[in-house]
């Protein structure tokens, strides 16, 4: 499947900023099975600095500065990306091996499992969601399917409801409520998984916006969309699960970045001298090429 | 030794008496009979100062350490507490000591190539010897920081280690700390407090001193900056941070820049203070802010305290002690795997062993760890709740109830890699006065390392020992109840006295250092809260004997109304005061707790900025600023003015105390332009209500005593006060050091001496304005000072006062950080 996505976001001040700096983690970072075909970003007004790194988990992050006062800002990344299925009926390695292969990994790179596998900023780890979580996993069943049957709770349990959560809430709220939208779905997989000693990661990216014909909209097209990728061993690596969906990543799923949780990939963020934007407007399309 | 007849000294040892339970476990009780003389001489020295009573000690070394300002926070502590010092040192000898030093700087060493190794090529853990979990697990890790080198090549420049010595005199680490090494300060000024507390004692006995150890670190620094003349700076959370004094001690001893996160901003890579003067570009940054909250732009997006754009400086040469990430190597899993890679990294087993240390992450390890659990203590391995430990602290394994410990082996089989299990370490003990007798306890030492000019580690000789009944040991500072203790190097031939240690040929400098913007501004209001206290102490003071003099005249009752009023104007009195007695209003204005206008308010509120500007304020000064108001006020007339008098000089000898510390630099023109500031406006707001021509002769004497002019007025005038030459002594006379003419000539001095920032050659604005004001004084003669003219002045004044707040002053808001809620589906 071939894609052109479109992410536009406007952002107006009420009053000028002074020494505004940002990260922007909009380009997405190879990925197996993504082939990206042409990427452009355009920041306006141009900014007086602009630095691209990769990091320090499994994303591009742009960092720009600019050295006048900013009123409004505009951002717009677009890129063509073809996009593999994945291969499927994988089952994994059971738990107790998974966690020995996890710590005899000898790699400490973004793409290891190690990051993956502690507490981070977000995804806190909470003993509601650990005693949860136990209750959903098989006995000696492979890792591929604890993963999915925790995202399938995830699924039946919580309610998607757009506005029951902000982007600050913290999972554990979202949990006791058991509402919320695909951040938080992926927060509570994360801290699920890694309570169990799984290495989880938080995938940021897209969803094709238009179904394909006979089947239905997918949730979360026409924004950013977020899952869980899971760490099935070391034959199998990093597998995507979608607990908005219910489903395992496809060809519908464009990624952008994985990080530790939502704070590691957050799309924008930055410092600036005055107060926050008035008003921010994010547009999102995903056209099938 | 210890009967001797004579030596009276001797006969008052008290050690003697000293019984710990297992002597051979005791540090003085199993040292050889020379060092054990030593122990017995200062000994003896605190008793015979304390006349026999050790018990008198105390309140005299805590004496010493109020004076220092050594304080301290709990977490959670809305107060700062005293530091608590125990007139007993720790006598270490020379041989055990460079014992001790040669394993510190061994594994000081390991440390660092660990360090080079995680944000470098990570081979150890492709090798295998150091698993990829016990780094990524650590909060320390910082992932943004693999791939960079430090300019100069040091990770670590400033090291702190915890030591246990065992019962049989061996030492061990307890842990490592190269993220903050908090303490320093606090061993630096333990040793100031015992010196002043007890005289030669220290000295007489042949210890090492401290100072050279903060020359090397200092000098260390220094080397791995580009620029020879490297400006350093320490930055620091702020006051509310627990060891906040310790950073304004050590900032001052060391000559550093104490600054925070706004203080600081980075432009095209280079790292820059705000100051008087403009941007000055830092060279090194000591900092005492976690890697995480450092900078808002690379790390933790929510920091409010670190500065943006930090680590981009740091790419382009700027030095971190330490760098930002060295705290990965303060995991409790960390020391398991030491021992093996100081073997490897260096070929030669550990000098100075750790506390034996298992991490669960490994299968056989594991194993042992729950077949011996009864044996251990069991830690969370990163310090965050776990199963069965959900605060995250250490736990003595047999001290477990059964459901605790099925917890624990619930936990690990699910996530191992979270524990870790250690040996108990057992403590020898060390005599500490309690009471009037010397009683055992055990006791842990924080030894401290610091790279030299060459980039070699030194070590502090000493450090500063914590003394605990109970309670854990290792926990960053003090706990609750803990006590500290110096400890001393013994050494037969200590350095010569007054040979300063550094750069031989180092040649003088009159540098008066630079000013950082938030500094100015709190010395300007440092200069303005006390300036107009000891004004308002003055005001009450011509009031309680105007409303004396009134019941003999009754036109005096006028002027104690105009003196109220001149209070209510000031704030230092309620609106509602108009109703009040003389007597009610005197005591409100003096002491009311609830009104940040009177002297009480004011004195708080100067007290809460002298906390901001430790770093520059002397002892004594400091002391001064300290010593509280008295809790309760006198209520008849006669006493209160008594306690004006008091006050008066109270405020006098502190505003003396302050300027005269200070060099005649930046830091003192701010400070005296704000008491010119506050004296003028309140001469002049005194003088309006005066120029009506209805003033009584009553009235102007009290203007006169405002301005503490009677006396002179007498000399020039035999007459009793009128109008036209009072006016022109306290408005116009630019030879009355409290008159405003001489303030805003004074003003206009300072201003002339400040750094230019223009380079058009024109005049910055407020020394324009003060020029003008000294232009309209000087055309005007005492008849031409009406009301319309005072007015104008008050004006003029004010549009100064703002013009040096934004020509000086930092305005800007602390940044704001924002993380974007885009729209998530």
């Amino acid at each position: 499947m071939i894609y052109k996505v479109r992410h536009a976001t406007q952002m107006t001040y009420a009053a000028p900023v002074a020494a505004a700096r940002y990260n922007l983690r909009l380009q997405p970072a190879t990925w197996s099975g993504q082939r990206m075909r042409d990427y452009l970003l355009t920041v306006n007004p141009a900014p007086a600095r602009s630095t691209n790194n990769s990091g320090p988990y499994w994303v591009v992050t742009t960092q720009i500065e600019f050295n006048r006062p900013l009123r409004e800002l505009e951002l717009v990344s677009e890129f063509t990306m073809e996009v593999d299925p994945p291969l499927e009926g994988q089952r994994g390695p059971s738990l107790d091996v998974l966690r020995e292969q996890v710590l005899a990994a000898r790699d400490l790179t973004p793409l290891a499992p190690a990051p993956y596998l502690f507490a981070s900023r977000i995804a806190v780890p909470s003993t509601d969601i650990a005693a949860w979580a136990a209750r959903h996993v098989p006995a000696g069943a492979g890792v591929v399917e604890v993963a999915s049957a925790i995202m399938t709770a995830i699924a039946q349990e919580f309610d998607y409801r757009p506005g029951a959560t902000t982007s600050a809430t913290p999972p554990s709220e979202a949990f006791a409520a058991r509402a919320g939208v695909c951040q938080d779905f992926s927060h509570v997989m994360i801290i699920a998984l890694r309570a169990q000693g799984i290495p989880a990661a938080y995938a940021s990216g897209y969803l094709r916006t238009v179904p394909p014909p006979g089947k239905e909209r997918l949730v979360g097209a026409d924004a950013m969309h977020a899952w869980v990728n899971v760490w099935c061993g070391k034959d199998l690596g990093w597998i995507g699960f979608d607990p908005t969906n219910a489903c395992l990543v496809h060809d519908d799923h464009i990624q952008i970045g994985m990080g530790r949780d939502y704070a590691d990939v957050s799309p924008i963020d930055g410092t600036f001298l005055g107060s926050a934007p008035q008003t921010m407007v994010t547009s999102v399309d995903v056209r099938v090429v | 030794m210890g009967s001797g007849a004579h030596g009276s000294a001797a006969a008052m040892d008290p050690l003697p008496q000293y019984a710990p339970p297992d002597p051979a476990a005791d540090i003085f009780a199993a040292a050889d009979p020379s060092q054990q003389a030593s122990w017995r001489a200062f000994a003896a020295g605190l008793a015979a100062q304390g006349q026999g009573k050790l018990s008198e000690l105390q309140p005299h070394i805590d004496h010493h350490v109020e004076d220092l300002g050594l304080a301290f926070r709990l977490t959670g502590d809305e107060h700062e507490r005293a530091w608590p010092l125990n007139p007993m040192p720790i006598f270490i000898g020379a041989t055990e000591w460079a014992g001790i030093e040669a394993g510190l700087v061994q594994r000081a060493n390991l440390l660092e190539a660990v360090l080079a190794d995680i944000y470098g090529p990570q081979q150890l853990v492709a090798d295998g010897h150091l698993p990829a979990a016990v780094v990524s697990g650590s909060g320390g890790f910082a992932r943004r920081m693999v791939g960079m080198r430090p300019p100069g090549g040091h990770f670590l420049h400033i090291y702190a280690v915890d030591l246990a010595r065992g019962p049989a005199g061996e030492w061990r680490v307890l842990a490592d700390r190269a993220q903050l090494t908090i303490g320093l300060g606090f061993a630096l000024e333990n040793r100031l407090a015992m010196t002043r507390a007890t005289g030669g004692l220290l000295a007489s006995i042949g210890t090492r001193r401290l100072t050279p150890f903060f020359d090397a670190l200092r000098q260390g620094l220094a080397a791995d900056c580009e620029r020879a003349e490297p400006r350093i700076g320490i930055l620091t959370p702020g006051r509310f941070n627990q060891s906040y004094p310790e950073q304004a001690h050590l900032a001052r001893h060391l000559g550093f820049s104490l600054v925070e996160g706004r203080d600081l901003t980075v432009n095209d890579g280079r790292l820059y203070v705000r100051t008087i003067a403009g941007l000055k570009r830092i060279d090194a940054l000591w900092r005492w802010i976690k890697t995480r909250d450092s900078d808002p732009l690379n790390f933790d997006a929510r920091s409010q305290i670190g500065v943006p754009g930090l680590i981009d400086a740091a790419a382009h040469g700027l030095v971190l002690a330490n760098w930002p990430g060295a705290g990965v190597i303060e995991s409790r899993a960390m020391p398991a795997f030491l021992p093996r890679l100081s073997r490897i990294l260096f070929n030669e087993p550990l000098r100075l062993p750790n506390a034996a240390t298992w991490w669960c992450g490994g299968e056989s390890e594991r194993a042992q760890v729950l077949a011996r659990l009864d044996e251990l203590v069991i830690s969370s391995a990163f310090r965050l709740p776990v199963a069965g430990l959900p605060d995250g602290h250490t736990r003595v394994g047999r001290l477990l109830s059964s459901a605790e410990r099925e917890q624990i082996v619930a936990g690990m089989a699910l996530r191992p890699m979270d524990y870790t299990a250690q040996e108990i370490v057992s403590l020898s003990t060390t005599p500490i006065v309690s009471g009037d007798r010397f009683e055992p306890r055990g006791f842990t030492l924080r030894a401290f390392l610091a790279r030299n000019g060459e980039g070699q580690w030194v070590a502090l000789p000493g450090g500063f020992a914590r003394v605990s009944e109970h309670g854990d040991l290792r926990t960053s500072l003090m706990g609750l109840g803990d006590i500290s203790t110096d400890v001393c190097i013994l050494d037969p031939s200590p350095i010569a006295p007054g040979i300063a240690a550094g750069p031989a040929n180092q040649a003088p400098r009159r540098d008066l250092g630079l000013l950082p913007s938030q500094a100015a501004d709190n010395l300007y209001w440092l200069g303005r809260y006390g300036e107009r206290a000891h004004q308002i102490v003055r005001i009450v003071r011509t009031l309680i004997e105007q409303v004396g003099a009134a019941n003999e005249r009754d036109e005096a009752f006028s002027t104690v109304q105009r003196l109220a009023d001149l209070l209510r104007g000031l704030g230092a009195v309620p609106p509602v005061s108009t109703s009040w007695q003389p007597s009610r209003i005197a005591a409100a204005a003096l002491s009311d707790s609830k009104r940040e206008g009177s002297v009480r308010g004011l004195a708080a509120s100067g007290r809460q900025i002298a906390l901001l500007l430790r770093d520059r304020l002397t002892r004594d000064s400091w002391r001064a600023i300290h010593r509280p108001l008295p809790a309760k006020l006198p209520e008849d007339f006669e006493r209160i003015a008594v306690l004006c008098d008091d006050l008066v000089e109270r405020f006098a000898a502190i505003a003396r105390l302050t300027a005269d510390g200070m060099s005649r630099g930046a830091a003192w023109h701010f400070l005296d332009m704000g008491l010119c500031i506050e004296r003028a406006s309140i001469v002049l707001q005194a003088v309006r209500p005066l120029t009506g021509g209805t003033a009584s002769s009553d009235d102007l004497a009290a203007l006169l005593d405002l301005v503490d002019a009677q006396t002179l007025y007498r000399s020039r005038y035999l007459a009793s006060p009128t109008l036209a030459p009072v006016i022109d002594l306290v408005m116009l006379d630019p030879a009355h050091p409290r008159c405003f003419a001489y303030q805003v000539v004074q003003i206009e001095q300072h201003l002339a001496s400040l750094p230019d920032r223009r380079d058009d050659g024109m005049l910055e604005q407020p020394l324009r304005l003060a020029r003008q004001l000294i232009a309209r004084i000087e055309a005007v003669d005492a008849d031409g000072v009406n009301e319309a003219f005072v007015a104008g002045l008050q004006a003029a004044l004010a549009q100064l006062s703002n013009a040096i707040a934004s020509r000086y002053f930092l305005h800007a808001e602390p940044p704001s950080t924002r993380e974007t809620a885009s729209f998530l589906g």
